[in-house]
């Protein structure tokens, strides 16, 4: 079975052969092809070399199109710092929204031909090209809430959540109007599928959640069905108490970092709900032994049951060593996938 | 009796401006500033960081409690210097070269201001020279370094043997703290303490160094 297949098959319930694996990698892609991460990560045809040859040694079932969380906040002319071999990140201290009414002026560019969104989206239609119809393709876009801290600075955001909701709401907004322009151009150049990938949600809690950035995702998620592609949320960090939200936002993957016990994800999501993840990609999968991680997998495997992706919590960091990441790989090929709500493997 | 409860309310809640009003009154009727501080801030900054641990507080009410503490701080502090017992020593912080992450810094040094350090915060990103420098200029008594990330944790490393190999190390402490580490890798790299949240940072601070002279 190809890898986009038994992915597609999963997500529709088909039977399938074994559990599809999609792991999260950048640096660790840019590694594997010995080339610096700020070409990665600015040149589109180092990417697409990198995932290519990180699916094909390790057996991946997709490649990804992801690389930082700057694109479109680059595009957008945000500052951004650019280091020869480390994502480029936006300087906070130069914030483009220092002031909150300078959203007001914000434009959205055309993905097309702003220059950072249109290397992912050239990394897209390279994909497509190569390996098109047999791994899954996913493009990536910032979350309402990611896309907001780069654009106004995480500090400030986190205090405007407080003080000035209705200008988070407003901004969030906006964020959702590019991050839709964007997964179009990328699904018509080729994603089967989109990660969305929204870090600074997990820091303001279910509240604040609830009424600021959960209408934005799930506008988002929606948007992105609309146009016929699948998703993929991922978000960073300890999202525990964001579980009963997050189950009725409608994502097709829901991507969990490791601080994030499964049972209750499954437990608050409910048998359909496809989970992915998520040993600690720190201290077990770089840090661990294959056999620490044939374990770790298997307790999220037991706790997710049937409808379930193999991967990592987060990014597979850098160094992790060879024999660790084939433990994965090795688990995922020898176990059955369920395509159908399962409740124990 | 009841200025110091409400102080601590105020902070605990994140409530600037009944922080500020409480201690203005808590001044005018003499009470001891230090007393605002040592029985009010510091026992509701502990309780913030007890919330966030249990996921009962999120990032935004760390920031907001950081921040009626500093106000509140505003009119206390030139007080203290009237009294002599102006600053507990010179602290130096930043976030190691290549790690970008400064939220959890930022309240640390926010912690260090309000228990009465003068705090020198070098952002992210800072080089081991740079450390290195402001601690010989403002002749520090402690670094803290910050560190997010697993690939970032050897800059700490690099920063201790800079400080040594500028001859400081005997006159600066080094406090590290940040997600991934822990006292393990504090002893490995020849650091003095970890703390792994911002209450325990300031305690750990005020037994390395506590009582020392303020910044040059
Ligand atoms: C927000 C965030 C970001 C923001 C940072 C914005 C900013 N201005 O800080 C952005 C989006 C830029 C970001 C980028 C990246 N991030 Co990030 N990020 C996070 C996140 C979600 C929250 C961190 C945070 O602020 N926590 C809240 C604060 C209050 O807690 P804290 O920092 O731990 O601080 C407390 C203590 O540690 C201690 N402390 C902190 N500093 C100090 C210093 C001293 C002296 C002392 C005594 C104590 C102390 O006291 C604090 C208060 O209690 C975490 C996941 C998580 N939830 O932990 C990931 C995380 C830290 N990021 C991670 C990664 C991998 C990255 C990227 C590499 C991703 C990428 N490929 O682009 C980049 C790297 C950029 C760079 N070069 O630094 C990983 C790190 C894994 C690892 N161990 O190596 C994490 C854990 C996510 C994950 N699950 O994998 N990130």
């Amino acid at each position: 079975m190809k890898g986009r297949t038994r992915v597609l098959s999963l997500l529709d319930g088909r039977p399938l052969d074994r559990l599809p694996l999609m792991p999260i990698t950048m640096m660790f892609a840019a590694d594997q092809i010995g080339v610096p991460y700020g070409r990665y990560a600015t040149d589109h045809r180092v990417l697409v070399r990198g995932q290519i040859e990180t699916a094909r040694r390790f057996d991946f079932d997709h490649v990804s199109a992801i690389s930082d969380p700057c694109r479109e906040a680059a595009d957008l002319g945000a500052a951004i710092e650019y280091y020869p071999d480390q994502p480029p990140a936006v300087v906070e201290s130069k914030a483009l929204l220092g002031e909150a009414r300078q959203l007001a002026r914000l434009e959205c560019p055309d993905p097309t031909s702003a220059p950072r969104m249109a290397d992912r989206i050239a990394a897209l239609s390279l994909l497509r090209q190569e390996v098109g119809g047999d791994l899954l393709i996913e493009g990536w876009v910032e979350g309402p809430c990611a896309l907001a801290a780069n654009l106004r600075g995480i500090n400030a955001l986190m205090l405007d959540v407080v003080d000035e909701p209705g200008f988070v709401r407003d901004l969030c907004a906006f964020c959702v109007e590019l991050a839709l322009l964007f997964a179009r151009a990328q699904v018509e150049a080729g994603a089967d599928l989109i990660g969305i990938g929204d870090a600074a949600a997990s820091l303001v809690g279910p509240a604040r959640y609830e009424e600021l950035v959960f209408p934005e995702e799930q506008r988002l998620i929606e948007g992105i069905h609309a146009l016929g592609a699948r998703t993929r949320l991922h978000i960073c960090g300890r999202t525990r108490r964001l579980l009963r939200q997050l189950a009725r936002l409608g994502t097709d993957i829901l991507d969990l970092d490791w601080m994030v016990p499964i049972e209750e994800a499954r437990a608050a999501c409910g048998p359909e709900q496809v989970l992915l993840g998520n040993i600690d990609p720190v201290a077990l999968l770089r840090g661990g032994t294959p056999a620490g991680v044939r374990e770790g997998l298997g307790d999220c495997h037991a706790a997710a049951g049937g409808r379930y992706i193999v991967g990592a919590g987060c990014e597979v960091v850098r160094d992790t060593p060879l024999p660790n990441l084939l433990a994965m790989v090795e688990y995922a090929r020898a176990h059955g996938g369920r395509a159908g709500p399962g409740s124990h493997p | 009796m009841a200025v110091l409860e409400e102080l601590r309310e105020a902070v605990l809640t994140g409530d600037k401006d009944r922080a500020v009003e409480v201690t203005r009154l808590g001044l005018e009727t003499s009470i001891d500033p230090q007393a605002l501080i040592d029985d009010a801030m510091i026992p509701a900054m502990d309780e913030v960081g007890r919330r966030f641990e249990e996921e009962e507080y999120f990032v935004p009410e760390l920031l907001l409690s950081a921040r009626a503490m500093k106000a509140a701080l505003e009119l206390i502090r030139p007080l203290l210097a009237d009294t002599g017992a102006s600053s507990r020593g010179c602290i130096v912080i930043g976030t190691v070269k290549g790690d970008l992450h400064d939220i959890g810094k930022n309240l640390v040094s926010a912690m260090f201001e309000g228990a009465g350090f003068e705090v020198v915060d070098l952002g992210s990103d800072v080089s081991p020279e740079a450390f290195v420098a402001a601690a010989r200029e403002k002749s520090a008594d402690l670094v803290g370094l910050s560190a997010l990330l697993t690939v970032t944790m050897p800059s700490m490393k690099s920063t201790i043997e800079a400080l040594e190999a500028a001859g400081l190390r005997d006159r600066v402490k080094v406090l590290v703290g940040g997600a991934p580490l822990s006292t393990d890798y504090a002893v490995e790299i020849k650091a003095d303490a970890y703390a792994p949240n911002a209450t325990a940072a300031v305690r750990a601070a005020q037994e390395l160094v506590g009582g020392r002279a303020p910044c040059r």
